[in-house]
């Protein structure tokens, strides 16, 4: 669905940035990402822990934890800045147009509240609706989302729910008023392995039933390459490449994406070679580096990597390397190709 | 959940057992008694009194006796007071502590949570410190030094309220403040840093990210969550209270149980010893055991299982 990447985006996040604030200083935790997600499309924010890729999320809904100030930026969603709305018109659209998925459906449900609590408060906070009424769509919502025998489940509470049980009651939660946009914090990241597939699969018949646009926020290649349209790799609170998931994958611009994807099992490939790690570890973002923040780890860093951070090259298949500039030497499998 | 509470109840009729039984047997291991005073007694009239109350038993039949009293809800006559017996003492001096007690019970119930509530709200902020700073101070004076300063403030210079008494309204309001100040102090503190933990919490985020309104997420998502640690302190507070506070009845001169029990120590006032100190026991069981059954409403998680106990 590449084409998706065509017409208004649904939302446009421009120059973000984040900061948390501690006794010990500022952590940038987010460093100017800028990214669009277009209607009916399933875009991927893919980067390690701390690579900031939940923070701008979050960002964008403002839910930060008291400590964390967005500094800088603008979230254009349907002709409004998320950043600059008041907190009562935000509101109205937390929750409305805009649902969200945490990583952890152990911990993101209330414990004291029956989940069908949870969902009905939803819809009766954004909708006209009366309680029976919200009660009905309630159950309409578990069965779209395959909890079995849904009316009866509104009254258990989430300790009496496993995980993945859990997790689909989240999703029903987020989908409790048509959003225009599902933002997914890793949602399969706490789950065991054949439930990951499950809401996995779950989402993506979910995406191309309802048509909302996804923002899939994953450390998991194989999610990214399963389900997503195009891809935003970050690393240090920046973005590092973007572009739809064929190209990146085919030809990745740049040496932190071609890491990722090196050290990542392919279980067709027979020749028992063995996986590359990435050496070294992310860079302290309390004190980032002047130039590129994957300097460090890369192996074809240069002088002018140190030196000053790169901008991105390339249009909608872009990378922030300075591999990239025309005046770059030439490295095979980067720039030769990309060139 | 019948049969839950049922065995509860059964536990404490076993605790008070326990608790009569020790409570007689100490008492009566301490040197003198009730009628051994500075003035001698003629040996005769020492032992009829002894007789009459049948203090001349073997010990066991004392004790025996006792607890056939108090099975029947006769907790005996007071050996201080001719005439009077312990359940009059107790309904005499009840209805002063219950209504001093039970104000104060609703004053750290109607301070304390919103206190800790406005202090979490504006954390590091002004109320905040002001809250917390009132709070330290409630915690760290002792009750007796506040019920002086108070009583020397508004009642001997200002006017305002009584120096003793509880003729009307006003008298109430000194003993009330000066009994419920630690705890009012105590649970604004403890609410304060429970609801800051669950502010933290996953769940608190996602009730933000559905777009539901503060007072919503507050008071639906936040404070019952926040409340167990809470719950669990009022319970032994409530029991506290009502079973009235020496020092604070000695001090206004309030005619509660908790001065009688203190008195009737000195006194060994035997029957009146065990009678209060039953009556004590009771009262912290109930509250505890109300307190358990809170616990379930407040977090469904709690089971009460009949097989616990």
């Amino acid at each position: 669905m590449t084409a998706a990447t065509m017409g208004t985006p649904i939302l446009s996040v421009r120059d973000l940035a984040t900061s948390f604030f501690s006794q010990r200083g500022e952590v940038q935790a987010v460093r100017g990402v800028s990214f669009d997600v277009h209607p009916g499309e399933i875009l991927g924010i893919v980067g390690e822990s701390g690579s900031g890729k939940s923070i701008t999320c979050m960002s964008v809904l403002r839910l930060l934890k008291a400590t964390g100030r967005i500094k800088s930026g603008s979230a254009l969603f349907d002709g409004q800045d998320l950043l600059a709305l008041d907190e009562a018109d935000l509101r109205d659209i937390r929750g409305n147009k805009i649902g969200m998925i945490f990583q952890d459906p152990m911990t993101s449900l209330n414990p004291t509240l029956t989940v069908g609590e949870q969902v009905i408060e939803t819809i009766l906070r954004h909708r006209q609706a009366t309680r029976s009424e919200a009660r009905a769509r309630a159950i309409e919502l578990f069965e779209l989302v395959r909890i079995p025998s849904a009316a009866a489940r509104l009254k258990s509470y989430p300790h009496e729910f496993s995980g993945g049980m859990r997790q689909r009651v989240m999703i029903a939660i987020a989908l409790a008023c048509d959003p225009k946009l599902l933002i997914a914090d890793e949602p399969t990241t706490a789950l065991d392995v054949t439930i990951q597939r499950q809401i996995l699969g779950l989402l993506r018949d979910l995406q191309a039933r309802l048509g909302m646009a996804v923002i899939l926020i994953t450390h998991d290649l194989g999610v990214i390459a399963e389900v997503t349209d195009r891809i935003v790799v970050m690393y240090g609170g920046l973005v590092m490449e973007t572009g739809p998931v064929r190209d990146l994958f085919a030809r990745p611009m740049h040496p932190y994406t071609r890491g990722l994807l090196a050290s990542v099992p392919d279980l067709r490939d027979d020749s028992h070679k063995r996986l590359t790690p990435i050496p070294g570890s992310p860079p302290d973002m309390a004190h980032p580096p002047a130039g590129c923040p994957f300097t460090a780890r890369c192996p074809h860093a240069m002088r002018q990597c140190a030196a000053a951070l790169p901008p991105l090259f390339g249009d909608s298949h872009a990378a922030r390397c300075w591999l990239h500039h025309a005046e770059a030497p030439r490295i095979a499998g980067i720039n030769e190709v990309a060139a | 959940m019948p049969t839950y509470i049922l065995q509860r109840l059964g536990m404490m009729l076993l605790t008070l057992w326990a608790i009569v039984t020790l409570t007689f047997f100490l008492m009566h291991a301490v040197p003198g008694g009730p009628f051994v005073s500075e003035r001698m007694l003629a040996p005769e009239i020492a032992a009829a009194l002894n007789a009459k109350y049948g203090l001349d038993q073997p010990i066991w039949v004392q004790y025996l006796s006792y607890l056939k009293g108090v099975l029947t809800l006769d907790l005996g006559p007071s050996f201080k007071y001719p005439g009077v017996s312990i359940n009059t003492m107790i309904a005499t001096g009840l209805p002063v502590t219950l209504q001093t007690g039970l104000l104060a019970v609703i004053c750290v119930v109607a301070l304390g949570i919103p206190m800790g509530i406005v202090a979490a709200l504006n954390r590091n902020r002004w109320p905040d410190t002001a809250v917390m700073m009132i709070a330290t101070i409630g915690v760290a004076i002792p009750s007796y030094v506040i019920a002086t300063v108070l009583l020397y403030v508004f009642a001997l210079r200002l006017g305002w309220v009584p120096t003793f008494g509880l003729d009307d309204w006003r008298g109430y309001v000194l003993p009330v403040f000066a009994l419920s100040g630690f705890w009012v102090s105590f649970v604004a503190r403890l609410t304060r840093s429970s609801l800051l933990e669950t502010f933290e919490q996953d769940y608190m985020t996602t009730a933000r990210a559905k777009g539901l309104r503060p007072g919503q997420i507050l008071f639906k998502h936040g404070l019952r969550n926040s409340l167990v640690p809470v719950v669990t302190v009022l319970g032994p507070v409530v029991a506290n209270l009502i079973t009235g506070s020496f020092v604070i009845e000695q001090i206004f001169a309030l005619p509660g149980i908790g001065r009688q029990f203190v008195l009737s120590i000195t006194n060994r006032d035997y029957t009146a010893i065990m009678g209060i100190t039953i009556f004590y026991a009771a009262a912290l069981m109930v509250m505890i055991l109300i307190v358990d059954l809170l616990y379930a409403v407040l977090d469904p998680r709690i089971k009460l299982s009949g097989a616990r106990a």
